[in-house]
């Protein structure tokens, strides 16, 4: 219930973004990046994003989601490690089995680097022909 | 015709930009900021109320409290005897750094500057682990009836603070839950983490917890005391230093 809650902040942020890059012309499509163990749900944002984009330039843009790995880096080494999260287990889950296993060199204490963020990478926008 | 703009940016990032100067905001205050987290229930206001009781007359504190809707920790906070400012996020589920920024507005600093400010954040272990809010250091409160193996359930919560405080060590005897087993699982997880194990009932181990806030106040005036001298010019020139 409470995962629900956060989205709508996030989501006008994400639009206020959008059409101050747009600068005043139509958004047809936006790319975003969810991380793994971002609390952010595409479909909540989405929602959200149908009825706070009303009136604006982003009115009807097609929404595209993409997942940003859970990646974790060996402080000792450097080596990086993708954690891939299975249907069946929660992202957090698969976070806490990796930093307790460690890194392969025997180091602990590992980074997240990766699969946290909320990004947008880019839009889609109509510019005029003249 | 279609054009791609690209922009690759985290659309949070106002919300780290603004955490950032909160940051610099305290630093020229010389104000220590914790910021704690905790699943509803695990005793974040117990904590507060006996860490204002301990340093009565020593530190100056002050609280911003955020809770969904009431305003009954706040009550508490204030018969405890120290300034308190209430967010209620009107459901939502976390702070943000906005709110801070509009919550400090109306703490009542009094004569003398403050030492200690305390972030109450709204009960909940996932949001807000991904919200800076200028503080020093995220503390977590986790009690030992919520199970030993909180940490390990929700692992960002504890990877992202300094502390962790494991409450209501006093039930022990009565449940499955061992603060040593809860102790070990928040060390898988983060290594550098200070364990503090208390009851804030009985008043057990809060004695380490309280050197712990003494002792980060200290170090982080003792790492300004180098630059004081041409940051404190700057702060002056602050309308808000």
């Amino acid at each position: 219930m409470k995962r629900r809650m956060h989205e709508m902040p996030v989501t006008q942020a994400m639009l206020n973004m959008v059409l101050e890059q747009a600068g005043g012309r139509q958004v047809l499509k936006i790319r975003l990046r969810v991380g793994e163990l971002s609390p952010v749900v595409p479909h909540s944002v989405a929602m959200f994003f149908e009825y706070l984009s009303r009136g604006t330039n982003a009115e009807g843009a097609r929404l595209e989601f993409e997942r940003a790995p859970l990646e974790t880096t060996c402080p000792a080494c450097g080596a990086r490690q993708v954690h891939p999260v299975p249907q069946d287990l929660r992202p957090q889950i698969v976070l806490a089995r990796a930093l307790a296993s460690g890194c392969a060199c025997g180091a602990r204490a590992l980074k997240l680097t990766g699969g946290g963020g909320f990004d947008l990478i880019d839009l889609e926008i109509l510019q005029s022909e003249t | 015709m279609i054009r791609t703009i690209p922009v690759l940016r985290e659309v949070t990032e106002a919300n780290s930009l603004l955490a950032e100067a909160l940051r610099a905001d305290f630093i020229r205050q010389r104000i220590l900021v914790l910021n704690l987290i905790a699943s509803p229930g695990a005793g974040k206001t117990a904590l507060l109320e006996q860490t204002i009781a301990r340093l009565a007359g020593e530190l100056r504190l002050a609280v911003i409290e955020g809770d969904p809707t009431s305003t009954l920790d706040a009550e508490r906070i204030s018969a405890a005897g120290v300034p308190v400012v209430q967010i209620n996020t009107g459901g939502g589920c976390h702070l943000e750094a906005r709110m801070i920024q509009q919550a400090l507005e109306q703490v009542e600093r009094g004569e003398e500057p403050l030492d200690v400010l305390v972030i109450e954040n709204v009960g909940n272990l996932l949001c807000p682990t991904g919200w800076d809010l200028g503080e020093d250091a995220k503390v977590v409160v986790a009690s030992l009836p919520e199970g030993a193996d909180k940490p390990l359930k929700y692992p960002m919560a504890f990877l992202t603070a300094q502390a962790v405080v494991i409450n209501k060590i006093d039930l022990a005897p009565y449940l499955p839950a061992k603060p040593e087993e809860m102790r070990r699982n928040a060390l898988v997880i983060n290594p550098d983490l200070q364990v503090f194990e208390v009851s804030c009932l009985t008043g057990e181990g809060l004695d380490d917890w309280i050197d712990w806030v003494r002792a980060r106040l200290a170090q982080k005036r003792a790492a300004l005391q180098g630059v004081t001298h041409s940051e404190s010019r700057l702060g002056d020139e602050a309308p808000d230093a």
